[in-house]
C-alpha cells in the first residue's frame, strides 16, 4: 500500500488558504484565555480537595475529549469506556499533583487518557495488528466535522486548530500520528515507513515545531 | 540554545516515542536545562491540542454515574479524619509482636540447648570410649599381674622327689610341692608299706641349717597311697631336703634317723 497516498491531504489544503506562513498569529487567535485556564486550574484544585461536584464538572467538560482520544487509539468502544473510567479515577486521585506550570488541564488529562490507551494496546495481543493499521487504514486527525476540540474551544476555534494540523506535510504528520496515537517508537516508525531513523526524527521535530509556531497563543 | 538533536529528543519525548533508556537520559538532561523544560512544555501543549483533533465521540451517558460512583467511596475514605490511636486496634498487633519476639527467643534458646546437648553427648561418647580403652588396659594389666603372680608363685614353689631308702620297698615314690612364700605344701606318695596301728609316718622339712622341722604325721592305708597337705611348725627360710621317718603313733619331736624311709630334694 502506498503510505504517502494515505496521507494525501489535498482536500484539506483548501483550508490552508486561510493559514499561511507568517499569518498564524493573525489567523489563530488566543482562543483559550488566561481566565479559562485559571478556571480549569481552580477546578482541578477542588478535585484534588475531594470535591465531588468539581469532579462531576470536570467530567462534563472533558469526558468527550478523553473518550474520543481513547476510542481513536483503541478502536474499541468497550475498551475506551474502561480507559475513560480508569483515567477519571486517576484524575480524582492525582488532581492535587497537577502542576499548571507544566501545561493546561486539558493537555494533562488528554495525556493521561492517551497513555492509558497506549498501555492497554501494548499489554494486549492487538499491538501488532494496530501497528499495521497505524497511520495506514485511518487518518487519525479528523478531516472535517466535529472534533473533540470543538467541545472544548467551540466549533470555530476548533476548526482553526484543525486547519493548522492538517496543513502539516503528510511526511511530517504521519510519523507524529503513529507515535502519538499508536504508541510506536521512533525505531518502529522508521521500520514501518521504510525511512532512515534520522529522517523520521527530523520530520517529527520539524512537524511539532511547526505546529508550535502556528498554534501560537492557543497554547 | 537548544540544538537540533535536543529538539528531536524533546519532540520524541512528548510523543512517548523514546525508548526507556533514551527517555531516562532525556529527563535527566531536561532537569538541568530550564530552556529545555520550556520547550517540552510548549510541545506538550501541542500534543494536547493534537489529541483533541480526533473525531468527537461522546461517552455513553450512563458512564458518568459509574465514574462518579467510583470516586464517591474514595471521597468518603479521603474525608475520614486521621485515625486516632486506639488500644483495641493496637493490642492484637502488640501481642503478635511480643509473641513473635518470644518465639524467636525460645527458638534461639532451644537451638543453644540442642547444641549444648549435642556437644555433651559427644563428650560422653568420647568418655565412654576412653573408659572402654582404660578398662581394656586394666584387664590387660590384670592379666599381666596374674601372669606375673603366677610366675612369682611358681618361682616360690619347690618340687622335690623323695626316693625310697629301704630295701623291702623299692617301688615307693613320693613328691612334695612346697610353697615357700605360703609356708605350706602337699605331699603325695605311692606304694608305701602299711604300718602297724601303733606307728605313723612323719614328714620332715630340713631347713637351710640342716635342722629337721616336723611337718605332719600320716598313716598309710592298705593300698599304700597317701596325699597330705602339710605346714611346718616353724618358719622355713629355705627348704633343703624333705624326708619321711617311721615313728610311733602321733610322731616325735626329733626324727629317728635309722627309721628314715624316704628322702629327697
Amino acid at each position: 500500500m502506498n503510505l504517502s497516498a494515505q496521507f494525501d491531504f489535498v482536500r484539506w489544503l483548501t483550508a490552508l488558504d486561510e493559514i499561511r506562513p507568517g499569518k498564524s498569529s493573525f489567523l489563530i487567535q488566543p482562543v483559550k484565555d488566561q481566565e479559562t485556564r485559571n478556571q480549569d486550574i481552580e477546578l482541578l484544585q477542588r478535585v484534588g480537595a475531594r470535591d465531588l461536584s468539581a469532579f462531576a464538572e470536570f467530567y462534563d467538560k472533558y469526558a468527550s475529549l478523553l473518550f474520543s482520544i481513547a476510542s481513536r487509539i483503541l478502536h474499541d468502544a468497550s475498551e475506551a469506556e474502561d480507559v475513560l473510567q480508569e483515567t477519571f479515577v486517576q484524575i480524582w486521585e492525582k488532581a492535587d499533583s497537577f502542576d499548571p506550570k507544566l501545561g493546561t488541564a486539558s493537555s494533562w488529562a488528554a495525556t493521561l487518557a492517551r497513555n492509558r490507551s497506549i498501555d492497554r494496546i501494548r499489554a494486549s495481543q492487538r499491538r501488532a495488528r494496530l501497528q499495521n493499521e497505524a497511520g495506514v487504514e485511518n487518518a487519525t486527525i479528523a478531516e472535517d466535522g466535529e472534533t473533540a476540540n470543538s467541545a472544548l474551544y467551540g466549533l470555530e476555534k476548533a476548526k482553526l486548530i484543525q486547519s493548522a494540523l492538517v496543513q502539516l506535510p503528510a511526511e511530517q504528520r504521519q510519523p507524529i500520528e503513529m507515535a502519538f496515537f499508536s504508541g510506536l517508537t521512533q525505531h518502529e516508525i522508521s521500520e514501518k515507513l521504510g525511512e532512515p531513523l534520522g529522517t523520521i526524527k527530523a520530520r517529527i521535530r520539524r512537524g511539532l515545531l511547526q505546529l508550535r509556531d502556528k498554534l501560537g497563543d492557543l497554547l | 540554545m537548544i540544538d537540533e538533536r535536543m529538539e528531536e529528543l524533546a519532540s520524541l519525548h512528548v510523543l512517548g516515542a523514546l525508548s526507556g533508556t533514551e527517555a531516562r537520559q532525556f529527563r535527566k538532561a531536561m532537569q538541568a536545562s530550564p530552556e529545555l523544560q520550556e520547550l517540552v512544555d510548549r510541545l506538550s501543549r501541542v500534543t494536547g491540542v493534537m489529541a483533541g483533533a480526533v473525531p468527537l465521540i461522546g461517552p455513553p451517558p450512563q458512564l458518568r454515574a459509574v465514574v462518579l460512583a467510583q470516586a464517591a467511596p474514595r471521597q468518603r475514605t479521603a474525608a475520614l479524619p486521621p485515625p486516632k490511636f486506639r488500644a483495641a486496634l493496637f493490642l492484637p498487633w502488640a501481642f503478635a509482636v511480643c509473641l513473635a519476639i518470644l518465639c524467636a527467643v525460645l527458638s534461639t534458646h532451644e537451638n543453644q540447648l540442642r547444641q549444648r546437648i549435642s556437644a555433651e553427648t559427644g563428650q560422653i561418647g568420647a568418655m565412654n570410649q576412653l573408659a572402654q580403652t582404660l578398662q581394656a588396659a586394666t584387664n590387660d594389666l590384670q592379666r599381666t599381674v596374674a601372669a606375673l603372680q603366677e610366675t612369682n608363685r611358681l618361682v616360690n614353689l619347690r618340687i622335690a622327689m623323695l626316693n625310697s631308702l629301704v630295701a623291702d620297698a623299692p617301688k615307693t615314690v613320693a613328691v612334695t610341692l612346697w610353697d615357700n612364700q605360703k609356708q605350706d605344701g602337699v605331699f603325695v606318695a605311692q606304694n608305701l608299706k602299711a604300718l602297724p596301728s601303733d606307728e605313723d609316718y612323719e614328714l620332715w622339712v630340713i631347713d637351710e641349717n640342716q635342722q629337721p622341722v616336723a611337718a605332719g604325721v600320716f598313716h598309710v592305708e592298705a593300698n599304700g597311697s597317701v596325699r597330705m597337705e602339710f605346714k611346718p611348725g616353724r618358719l622355713i627360710k629355705t627348704a633343703g631336703t624333705f624326708a619321711v621317718t617311721q615313728e610311733i603313733k602321733g610322731g616325735v619331736a626329733s626324727p629317728t634317723l635309722k627309721n628314715m624311709v624316704l628322702a629327697g630334694n
